[in-house]
């Protein structure tokens, strides 16, 4: 069931398994994302959408199983390879550096692509006119400065990101994986805690990221945000995937419905 | 440089501040990445005795031999690094701590270096103090532009949430291991400079208790900001010559003031408290320990103390 426009395909995952004792949190995944799209995974609790972004990031080892990005297999064993690679996440639990304020949170996203050897980083570090900034560091502000008024956050750029509410967390958040210059974003929940006003902001915000060229994976649990905004809806229910389509197929799918019978979720 | 102006017990007072001082930065960098090391003062070993080895059995400049000893230092600091990259917290003190132990059972056990009779004249050099200031300042402008710069917020990044870092795409196993190679490189200067003062050392000089010593130096200068391990080191060397200058004073009181119960008590218990030999100070610094982990966990320098202070930490532009 390959896509016949395999040229468009950005993420191309094949057979992919990741098991925690007897429990197969993903099981025998297949799973085309095209170019551009958005592409929303959904399923109940414990169906393993964050497994698969653990494993696209890293994170965790894969068992078995092979995940091609942008026509290369990827088997980096370090997480900050794939990023370097492109491949970028937001955490579902905020992940963000307590003790840095915003601007540093998103420069720290700059660094890869700013500083890629570690030697040339100590050298930008030690070997310029004392205090002076070098000019990778000006760069790196200005695209910071630019990304946060992107997102609405550039008046907060020097409050700790651990002040922020907890909207605009998850908005830092995406800022720093943005920061990465990914050419695909794994967006784990984005839209959790958020109330209704900042949602629909959020739903603009993937949009217009989208328009950017960049392919997103979202995985969310606000329908009306998945439904919306998607291109293609993956369901897994238990490690296993059980349906694919258009959002307007998904929510005709009886066995997608049966899966989340039961749960308080209006399709 | 300074012969006019100090004596030789104040000499010899800042050089080993200043050998603390070069200690708690060798402890501050991997710290920085969230690397806790009670392994510093073996690191200071393999500084010592491997210039210590250039200078007496070869003949070796002493300049020559300190470079040679802090690398020294490094290259065993990069091979600890590997392993104490997969553990944290109390293991990686435990792996750290291992570590300092064999470098003493082998200073201990080699008679080359003199084993248990220890390593006896060592050269002395006589400008340990011009040395050790132009090492600080040399540390303290490389801790000031790494403060300000992107791998000094990668630092600070690893040492908040390891696995974000990674995920956002900092090579957290190339940073940790530089600044753990770093530190133990900064460690072997300031054996090395130990070393060639104090012209003696035997396998109980750099013990664990002179890690836990460098250690205290940290969590009570502050470990988030740079000007921390400098004002522990210093606060705590001054703080024995504080105390010793109180009991002079206290000698000066009239003995007939004094000799009568029950001041006569209280005078023997000051007079006693404030002799302030090795034993002693261990046990303040336990004390102090415990009372900065209730009353200031981060140290007595935190950034946001030092913003208050506007000690140089020059903001962005775009401010």
């Amino acid at each position: 069931m390959r896509d016949p426009a395999a040229s468009h395909v950005c993420l191309s995952i094949e057979g992919l398994t990741k098991r925690f004792g007897g429990f197969y949190a993903l099981n025998q995944l297949n799973m085309d994302v095209q170019q551009g799209h958005i592409h929303a995974l959904i399923g109940p609790n414990g169906a393993g959408k964050t497994t698969f972004f653990n494993l696209l990031t890293g994170v965790l080892p894969a068992d078995t199983g092979k995940i091609v990005f942008d026509g290369q297999i990827v088997d980096d064993a370090r997480p900050s390879r794939r990023t370097l690679k492109g491949i970028a996440r937001t955490f579902q639990n905020i992940r963000l550096f307590p003790h840095l304020t915003v601007m540093e949170t998103v420069m720290i996203g700059e660094h890869c692509r700013a500083h890629p050897s570690v030697w040339k980083a100590l050298g930008d570090a030690v070997l310029k006119r004392p205090f002076q900034e070098s000019v990778a560091e000006r760069e790196m502000q200005t695209n910071a400065i630019e990304l946060l008024e992107y997102l609405g956050l550039a008046g907060k750029r020097d409050e700790k990101a651990s002040d922020l509410p907890y909207g605009e967390q998850r908005k830092l958040e995406l800022a720093r994986a943005l920061a990465t210059k990914p050419r695909l974003l794994l967006l784990d929940e984005p839209a959790a805690g958020m109330n209704p006003r900042e949602t629909s902001e959020l739903d603009r915000i993937i949009t217009r990221v989208r328009d950017r060229g960049i392919t997103i994976i979202l995985v969310e649990h606000d329908m009306k945000l998945v439904m919306g905004i998607s291109d293609n809806v993956t369901v897994l229910n238990f490690g296993t995937k059980i349906a694919e389509g258009s959002p307007r197929q998904i929510q005709d799918d009886p066995v997608v419905i049966e899966a989340y019978l039961g749960e308080d979720v209006q399709l | 440089m300074f012969d006019g102006l100090l004596d030789g017990y104040t000499r010899s007072l800042l050089i080993f501040a200043g050998i603390h001082m070069i200690a708690a930065y060798s402890f501050y960098l991997p710290y920085k990445t969230g690397q806790v090391s009670l392994g510093q003062a073996g690191f200071m070993a393999i500084g010592a005795y491997a210039s210590a080895i250039l200078t007496q059995k070869f003949g070796i400049p002493f300049a020559a031999a300190l470079i040679v000893g802090g690398i020294a230092a490094g290259i065993i600091g990069i091979a600890i690094g590997f392993p104490a990259l997969r553990i944290k917290g109390i293991y990686l003190l435990l792996l750290t701590l291992g570590f300092s132990e064999i470098v003493s059972v082998v200073a201990l056990s080699w008679e080359y270096v003199g084993g248990a009779q220890g390593f006896r004249q060592i050269s002395f050099n006589p400008f340990t103090l011009e040395y050790v200031i132009v090492i600080i300042a040399v540390l303290l402008f490389f801790f000031a532009r790494l403060e300000r710069s992107s791998l000094g917020r990668a630092m600070d990044s690893i040492h908040q949430d390891e696995t974000a870092a990674e995920v956002m795409g900092i090579d957290v196993v190339r940073i940790k291991l530089l600044a753990f190679g770093l530190g133990a490189g900064i460690a072997g200067l300031a054996g090395a400079l130990y070393a060639h003062h104090a012209t003696f050392m035997d396998s109980t000089t750099f013990n664990i208790m002179l890690s836990v010593e460098i250690l205290v130096f940290v969590v009570v200068g502050g470990g988030s900001t740079y000007w921390g391990p400098a004002f522990g080191a210093v606060v705590l060397n001054a703080i024995p010559e504080f105390l010793r200058a109180l009991r002079e004073w206290l000698e000066l009181i009239p003995v007939a003031w004094t000799n009568f119960y029950p001041v006569n008590r209280v005078y023997d218990f000051l007079h006693g408290f404030l002799d302030f030999e090795n034993a002693k100070r261990l046990i303040a610094y336990g004390v102090i320990l415990i009372l900065m982990m209730i009353f200031r966990p981060d140290g007595l320098l935190t950034r946001d103390s030092l913003r208050r202070l506007r000690l140089p930490r020059w903001k962005s532009r775009h401010a």
